[in-house]
């Protein structure tokens, strides 16, 4: 029987094979889209997965008035493990993104995000050093590097003895000891590229020292909330104990963050990811569903063909059950082949997904679960797709259908268009998203961000240049070079990083803003404006001591008319306002311009290292190659290597996510539209072959080619428009709240609401007319013939 | 073998109720050959599906095999189908997608008759209906008298003890509907299985032994013949 069945159902679809084919084809891409949504949310969610503690490891972050942080004390960890036995183990980080060069005389590499971790944390971690760990021996520190740096600094080594390393420059003379490599598991929330271990972290270091990262993992069945309680109450008697009555710390109280969270939705950071996460499965989810709906309305626009077999079938005696099974089958056969097609696209566009995710995926791992998910998808499309048709092709009456002139009720006529219309709708809402995407990045890239960062190099250096008298020489010694047109020194560049904050008071009012440390000669670089009084200059001794320059949004948040010459006070010190400059972009167009104050001198600040040069365009690549050349010598202290990024670039790594979504939005509304036109395709075959009938008698009757055109593109005209009509709303409300989400954005535009109404209005009519051509064409005796 | 007493049945529309069969009260036994003959409208196809219970009557009595179909339920129906009642059709109804072996086959495989019996009968049906060189060919590619001849070996091959068939002659030639009814007389004499078929020809009616005419939903006349 079933082998019957089978054979029937390969039959079948070898008859409609051009319908099978687009059936087939459009689910196996939207099962290729959702097989690559399902292995990256895997991933996402799978950080630190391989743990075996993975539910039992919490981060101990602080959380005061405005802002959650996950800095702690070192104190508290042992604090932590001395009162509670619930705690199992704690563990300590500190990690930083200082550049240091290691070198021998094989190669150089330069270690950027460098990790201290005390001996217990990488024990909770299970961070394992090739050769094995030992725990190290009283205040000693144990460097290891990751297995690539490793080979490019000893490309000979065999053994595992520890070597020596060059550290900084040459002329610094420096040197430590590597103990040996280690595996970095690109798959867990704890990174580095050095890493050294010691016993003991931040030792002799107070409750005021929030520098280090707490890590803890508890016992089986301990109650969070009740330890999160504890812990806070443990912190707020040891802060008092050590620092008195400082009103700053009286608010801040502790919290405990899963390690599950940590990558998507951290406490203390962006949930970025995770709201990428959703919003790339739900697209994923939708695409799988449109696909589904083509099986469904082509397994009903069918039914007429297959009812004399089920009527017939049931004279016989087959049971209703046993149809449903057969029709099922038949659905689950072509998703089968659409399921190892899919497969095949899956491995094919994975590159371009992983460089657009910036992740490394591959659809086969060890330790995939698409093995068991894959059938458990396959199933549930099956069920999908097919229990509706199933349910009405098995439910005719042998009586209705044999009789002959058989039509299939309204009620699947309706069901049958709703579903178009749904398809339509989900189309519509992913062009018209794409298309104000479009939009609001072509507003980013051509809208002026207030400074210039073309031609603009970031040198990165060790150096510190906090007194302008110690950068001065160096300048000078930079500004020789022909090509180069400034030179100034700062503590944080625009590429979005965000500044340092504190309190400035002027006259009376205190204010909490935004900080930024610079040299002369810094406005310049960057080309930004100046709204009234003066930049720094060198010509006035003063600047290096207590000159601030304020931008607009300061000055508006102090509400100043008249700020020239005005005393702002802050961090011990008194400052004179010398200018006011144009608000600039420096964090993109999400965050509105904070309000800022300018100064030379800030001894609250991070020292000054990030060297700006701005350079001729047309002498670009002479000057790099001088500045190269001639590196050792203009800043020794700072080592052998020139190293630098153009600044453009850096700052356009801040349109980087709405890139990635624009990328997404892309392929959705590209897919999205592609299946439904490819469902209305063989949709339109269908209905049009089964009015060929009608058509020959009214073309008898004398309707001309168009009036027949007409008669056959209206309903499905009427379906796109309705489709248009229901998803603009949604459109509108989804993009207006991502529109939300920019400080600086476009008015919500018309354009692409209308766009993307003529886009499916125009594609619907092309195909529906390819199919209605045909029925149109052919000679009415032919029809009518075999009646 | 088919008792009916007062079967009615009408299609309402907008309140009015169209009579198709009235009052229509008959028993047919086992081993008669019956043909129902009337004008066309008259509700002889309706009749004989309600006999096939195909159709539900509006109102009436229907007993088979001391059963009363009324209240028999799906299940139970399909069990009369797959056991006693085999169907020809005016149109053939052949599955299009099976060949003519497997349009046999079909009705033995809902039966769950076992391999090798289900071979030898339909190697039977296939010789005694002289269609073996047929019997991979799928139906479009047979004529006319040959489906129906495929037709009335799939209704056979269950071995049922009654043969509705509407029309059965409906759309041959005059040559092939003599073959067909040649073939119904002798299954109806020689296997004693039951033969109710709509006819619209006065010659076909002539192979069995009873006819049932029928005018405007109501038996007419009842006579026997030969
Ligand atoms: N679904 C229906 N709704 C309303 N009336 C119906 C329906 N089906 C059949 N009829 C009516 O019932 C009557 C009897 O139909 P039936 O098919 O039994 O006639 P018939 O005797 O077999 O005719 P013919 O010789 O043309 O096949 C007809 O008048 C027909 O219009
Ligand atoms: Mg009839």
């Amino acid at each position: 029987m079933f082998k019957l069945n089978l054979k029937i159902a390969l039959r079948n679809l070898w008859r409609n094979r051009g319908i099978t084919f687009i059936n087939i084809g459009g689910l196996s891409i939207a099962l290729a889209a959702f097989i690559l949504v399902m292995i990256y949310a895997a991933y996402e969610t799978g950080f630190d997965k391989s743990n075996p503690n993975y539910d039992r490891i919490y981060q101990v972050g602080r959380s005061m008035q405005d802002l959650k942080t996950n800095y702690t004390p070192p104190p508290l960890a042992q604090a932590i493990k001395d009162n509670f036995p619930e705690v199992e183990a704690v563990g300590k980080m500190k990690s930083g993104a200082f550049e240091l060069p290691l070198f021998t005389n094989e190669g150089t590499v330069f270690t950027q995000n460098f990790l201290m971790a005390d001996y217990s944390a990488t024990q909770m971690f299970k961070i394992k050093p090739d050769y094995g760990l030992e725990k190290p021996k009283g205040e000693s520190v144990s460097l290891f590097l990751p297995r690539a740096y490793m080979q490019t600094l000893f490309p000979h080594k065999k053994d595992n003895k520890p070597e020596l390393v060059g550290l900084a420059s040459k002329s610094a003379g420096q040197s430590g000891e590597v103990i040996g490599s280690v595996f970095v598991d690109p798959h867990s929330n704890i990174s580095f590229d050095a890493l050294y271990i010691s016993n003991d972290l931040g030792k002799g270091e107070d409750y005021g020292f929030n520098n280090y990262q707490t890590y803890i993992q508890v016992k089986k069945g301990t109650d969070i909330y009740n330890l999160e309680q504890k812990i806070n109450k443990l912190y707020q008697t040891e802060l008092a104990k050590n620092s008195g009555n400082d009103d700053r710390f009286k608010s801040t109280t502790i919290f405990l963050d899963p390690l599950k969270n940590l990558h998507l939705k951290p406490k203390t950071g962006s949930d970025a990811n995770y709201k990428v996460l959703i919003s790339v499965s739900v697209l994923g989810f939708l695409i799988l569903i449109i696909a589904c709906i083509n099986f469904t309305n082509l397994s009903i626009a069918q039914a007429a063909k297959r009812a004399k077999e089920v009527g017939v079938k049931k004279v016989m005696g087959a049971y209703r059950v046993q149809l449903a099974i057969q029709f099922l089958t038949e659905i689950l056969i072509q998703c089968i082949a659409a399921t190892v097609l899919s497969l095949i696209f899956a491995e094919l566009v994975l590159p371009g997904f992983n460089s657009l995710f910036l992740v490394n995926l591959t659809i086969w791992q060890s330790n995939s679960s698409l093995i068991w998910q894959l059938p458990l998808i396959l199933f549930f499309i099956t069920l999908i797709a097919g229990i509706y048709p199933a349910m009405v092709l098995s439910g005719f009456k042998p009586a209705a259908v044999l009789k002959g002139n058989f039509q299939t009720s309204k009620q699947s006529y309706w069901l049958r268009n709703s579903l178009l219309v749904i398809q339509f709708s989900i189309a519509v809402i992913f062009i018209t998203g794409l298309l104000i995407i479009n939009s609001q990045l072509k507003y980013m890239r051509t809208q002026d961000v207030g400074f210039k960062a073309d031609q603009v190099i970031y040198v990165k250096n060790i150096a510190l240049f906090s007194d302008p008298a110690i950068f001065e020489p160096i300048r000078e010694k930079i500004m020789k070079i022909s090509g180069v047109k400034s030179v100034t020194v700062t503590n944080s560049i625009p590429d979005g990083s965000k500044l340092g904050t504190n309190t400035y008071a002027v006259d009376a009012k205190k204010e909490l803003i935004s900080f930024l440390d610079v040299d002369f000669d810094y406005f310049e670089t960057l080309n930004i404006k100046l709204k009234e009084g003066r930049p720094f200059s060198k010509e006035f001794k003063t600047d290096a001591v207590n000159s601030a320059i304020l931008n607009e949004s300061a000055t508006a948040k102090y509400g100043l008319t008249n700020p020239l010459g005005k005393t702002i006070r802050g961090c011990d010190m008194d400052y004179k306002i010398v200018g006011i400059i144009k608000d600039f972009k420096a964090q993109g167009f999400e965050k509105a311009v904070e309000p800022t104050i300018y100064t030379l001198k800030n001894p609250c600040g991070n020292p000054k290292t990030m060297i700006m040069i701005k350079i001729e365009e047309s002498k670009m690549s002479e000057t790099l190659a001088s500045l190269k050349n001639q590196w050792l010598n203009i800043n020794p202290k700072d080592g052998d290597n020139f190293r630098y990024q153009f600044l453009d670039q850096l700052y356009g790594k801040l349109f980087q996510k709405q890139e990635q979504l624009q990328s997404v939005f892309f392929a959705a509304a590209i897919l999205t539209i592609f299946i439904a036109i490819l469902g209305l395709f063989a949709f339109a075959k269908y209905i049009t072959n089964g009015r060929i009938k009608e058509i020959a008698v009214r073309k008898i009757l004398g309707a001309s080619d168009l009036q027949i055109m007409k008669l056959i593109n209206t309903s499905f005209f009427t379906m796109v428009i309705l489709a248009n009509l229901i998803s603009w709303p949604v459109a509108y409300i989804l993009t207006k709240k991502w529109l939300g989400t920019f400080a600086y954005r476009i008015e919500m535009p018309v354009l692409p609401f209308i766009i993307s109404a003529l886009i499916t209005i125009l594609l619907t009519i092309i195909t529906v007319s390819l199919q209605a051509t045909k029925a149109v064409k052919a000679k009415p005796v032919d029809a009518l013939k075999y009646e | 073998m088919i008792e009916i007493k007062n079967i009615e049945k009408y299609y309402a529309s907008k309140g009015v109720k169209h009579y198709v069969l009235r009052h229509v009260t008959t028993s047919i036994k086992k081993g008669e050959f019956v043909s129902i003959m009337g004008p066309s409208g008259a509700g002889k196809s309706t009749l004989l599906n309600i006999l096939g219970m195909l159709e539900e009557s509006t109102y009436g009595q229907y007993e088979f095999m001391g059963e009363d179909v009324t209240t028999l339920s799906e299940r139970k129906r399909i069990e009369l189908y797959r056991n006693h009642i085999g169907f020809v059709f005016q149109a053939y109804h052949l599955i299009d997608e099976m060949t003519v072996y497997e349009n046999i086959e079909a009705p033995l495989l809902y039966k769950k008759i076992g391999n090798s019996e289900r071979k030898s009968r339909i190697a039977d049906l296939l010789d005694r209906f002289n269609i073996v060189a047929k019997k991979d060919l799928f139906p479009n590619q047979l004529s006319g008298g040959q489906q129906q001849l495929v037709g009335i070996a799939r209704a056979l091959a269950a071995q049922p003890s009654l043969i509705l068939a509407d029309e059965p002659t409906g759309n041959l030639q005059s040559v092939q509907a003599e073959e067909i009814m040649e073939l119904f007389r002798k299954l109806n004499k020689e296997e004693g299985i039951t033969i109710i078929q709509v006819t619209h020809a006065e010659k076909n009616a002539q192979y069995g032994n009873r006819i049932l005419h029928i005018a405007d939903g109501v038996v007419k006349d009842d006579v026997q013949v030969g």
